[in-house]
């Protein structure tokens, strides 16, 4: 083997140089918010679902409450039939059952918080490959990199609950977490300015930042949070294999699809923010 | 996987706004911020975490609902009720709380002082209503109105009209932004206390009251309990009406009970009916004000033909007699 000077022509093109640094202000600072990209990405993925979640939970406790209530009489009518057991027909007020019904809301929505929001912290950006190592591609023996491609496929030729399932209801919570952040962002910007710009000024600006904020956390957030959740799941399902795979998650399906559908449905009032 | 980018100005924003809305409007922000006050040994500012869950219907956390301290000397006309119960809940809030509507009373030259005071007050908040009927013409949008301050009312009701919803009060509360939480539940009580005062009675006006709301010893048990409701002395087979219109929450059997059955008026307000022999309602069946749901009877814990009428206001059992005009003799021998 010969070593020497490698001939031009064999190498990959040259990347372009870099570009001069931008000197206007808010590139710097974007520049620099750039950097801490790794710790706010993961907690603003986390909080989205988490507002989602809430958003669609909050919708669920009278449901709750008529569900407690069946359950209550029933225990009733059991515990009803013995003169033993009787006295615990009032263990259960109508208060308790409220307050059950709450209790169950708020598990509810942590439990769903776990399966949806937590893995969101597992969030990771990757660098595009660098053309110096493009040797290696060469050679063969590249380290194989996980590709959106190659996750899709398995989603489609190995579809299991928890593939399909847990991305689904992210985009539902996202889109109801989107929500309620713009309708927040509607109402603060419209109470607190509307003496200063007047009336019309502060509605359409309040408009503005509401549709604004729903458009940019769905563009920024809302996808990744879907795509860090069919990554996670893939994880999850790929590490158990053939049938486990299918098993795998089911529990956390269950917590999920019934707020999913919550948020769709009524918490996700979309075109009301440009009516 | 997510390919990294250099620039992170907007990300930053979003990230900002979801972290600044999950802090403080979800549970598990209450948490957090519950953690973070442990940790710096400072005092939380977070809602307790079921208070998340309350809506406006629901269980207030700190403010009690207050009933009329005398019997009522006549019955309320539905305006009347209306200022009732503004006018109770008004007094029940804190002061930070029930600022805007004391702002507004003034605004519309009705005395604030008149408006807490217990003889005054129902008049002066009927004056208010009154003077906000042409804007709010909704009986829900004028307690957001009152509670909240008119311009936070109109807004909310455009976004509800937006979002196509009922104007309900929950609906309107919930496009408020933070910092009206109080004013959200003082409409909530003061509509809670007006449907109160608006109910029908369950069985003919003549019926005894055998046992009042209230402590006392229980006849079966011999032991000191809360009574939650009243004993209106009336023969097996009496019909028992519909107190407003509803819907059936639970229609069950047991031991302790009988026959009951609970009905859900909405507005936070819940009636049950106990010991009866027949029960002619399902659960889910929407009731009308004076339709015909059960007939009185003897069934469970009860020494005697009775029914037990229980008033029950964001969940919390109240003393049903408190929102008569007319006071009924009471007896003290309890069925």
């Amino acid at each position: 083997m010969q070593w020497g000077p490698v001939p031009e022509a064999s190498l990959p093109p040259r990347p372009p140089a870099a570009s001069p640094p931008s000197s206007s202000f808010v590139a710097d600072v974007s520049r620099f918010l750039g950097g801490f990209r790794w710790a706010f990405m993961p907690l603003g993925l986390l909080a989205l679902v988490a507002v989602g979640v809430h958003s669609a939970a909050d919708t669920l406790d009278d449901r709750l409450v008529g569900l407690v209530d069946r359950a209550d009489a029933a225990f009733d009518g059991l515990v009803g039939r013995s003169d033993f057991t009787a006295p615990m027909v009032e263990w259960v007020s109508l208060e308790l059952r409220t307050r059950i019904a709450r209790v169950l809301a708020l598990t509810w929505e942590l439990a769903a918080d776990l399966v949806l929001a937590l893995p969101a912290l597992g969030y990771r950006e990757t660098r595009a490959p660098v053309p110096a190592e493009a040797w290696r591609a060469a050679l063969g023996n590249a380290p194989a990199r996980p590709s959106w491609r190659a996750l899709w496929t398995r989603c489609l030729r190995r579809p299991t609950p928890m593939r399909w399932l847990r991305p689904l209801a992210t985009a539902a919570v996202a889109l109801a977490g989107a929500c309620a952040v713009a309708r927040l962002i509607q109402g603060t910007v419209y109470l607190s300015w509307r003496e200063l710009m007047g009336d019309g000024a502060a509605d359409v600006l309040a408009r503005g930042l509401a549709v604004g904020a729903l458009v940019g956390v769905m563009g920024t957030l809302g996808w990744r949070a879907v795509l860090r959740n069919l990554q996670h799941a893939d994880e999850a399902c790929e590490a158990q294999g053939g049938k486990g795979a299918f098993r795998r998650g089911w529990l956390g399906c269950a917590v999920v699809v019934p707020l999913a559908v919550a948020a769709v449905v009524d918490a996700s009032p979309v075109l009301s923010f440009l009516r | 996987m997510f390919p990294s980018r250099a620039k992170g100005l907007l990300d930053f924003c979003m990230a900002a706004l979801c972290l600044w809305a999950a802090y403080h409007h979800t549970p598990a922000g209450a948490l957090v911020r519950g953690a973070v006050a442990w940790a710096t040994g400072t005092r939380s500012t977070a809602r307790p975490l079921l208070a998340y869950y309350d809506g406006v219907s629901g269980t207030s956390v700190s403010e009690p609902l207050l009933a009329p301290a005398v019997p009522l000397a006549r019955p309320l006309t539905d305006a009347e009720a209306l200022a009732w119960g503004t006018h109770l809940a008004l007094k029940g809030l804190e002061p930070r709380a029930r600022q805007p509507a004391l702002t507004l009373a003034t605004e519309l030259g009705v005395s604030s002082t008149a408006l807490l005071d217990a003889g005054e007050g129902p008049a002066a908040a009927r004056k208010l209503h009154e003077a906000l009927a042409a804007d709010f013409p909704g009986e829900e949008a004028r307690l957001a109105a009152l509670f909240a301050g008119r311009v936070p009312a109109r807004y909310a009701l455009e976004r509800v009209r937006a979002q196509g919803d009922a104007p309900t009060l929950e609906q309107l509360a919930q496009q408020l932004p933070p910092g009206f939480e109080g004013a959200s539940v003082g409409a909530a009580q003061a509509q809670a206390l007006a449907t109160a005062f608006g109910l029908a009675w369950p069985v003919h006006e003549g019926a005894r009251v055998t046992s009042p709301f209230g402590e006392r010893i229980h006849p079966v048990l011999g032991t000191k309990k809360l009574h939650t409701g009243v004993d209106l002395g009336v023969p097996i087979g009496t019909e028992v009406v519909a107190v407003a219109e509803g819907v059936v929450r639970r229609a069950s059997e047991d031991a302790v009970n009988g026959r009951v059955l609970v009905l859900d008026h909405g507005r936070g307000v819940t009636t049950a009916y106990c010991h009866n022999s027949e029960l002619v309602v399902a659960v889910g069946q929407r009731v009308t004000r004076g339709q015909l749901v059960a007939r009185s009877g003897n069934t469970g814990r009860s020494t005697g033909p009775h029914l037990h009428y229980q008033l029950e206001l964001a969940a919390r059992p109240m003393d049903p007699l408190k929102f008569r005009s007319s006071v009924r003799t009471v007896a003290r021998d309890a069925p």
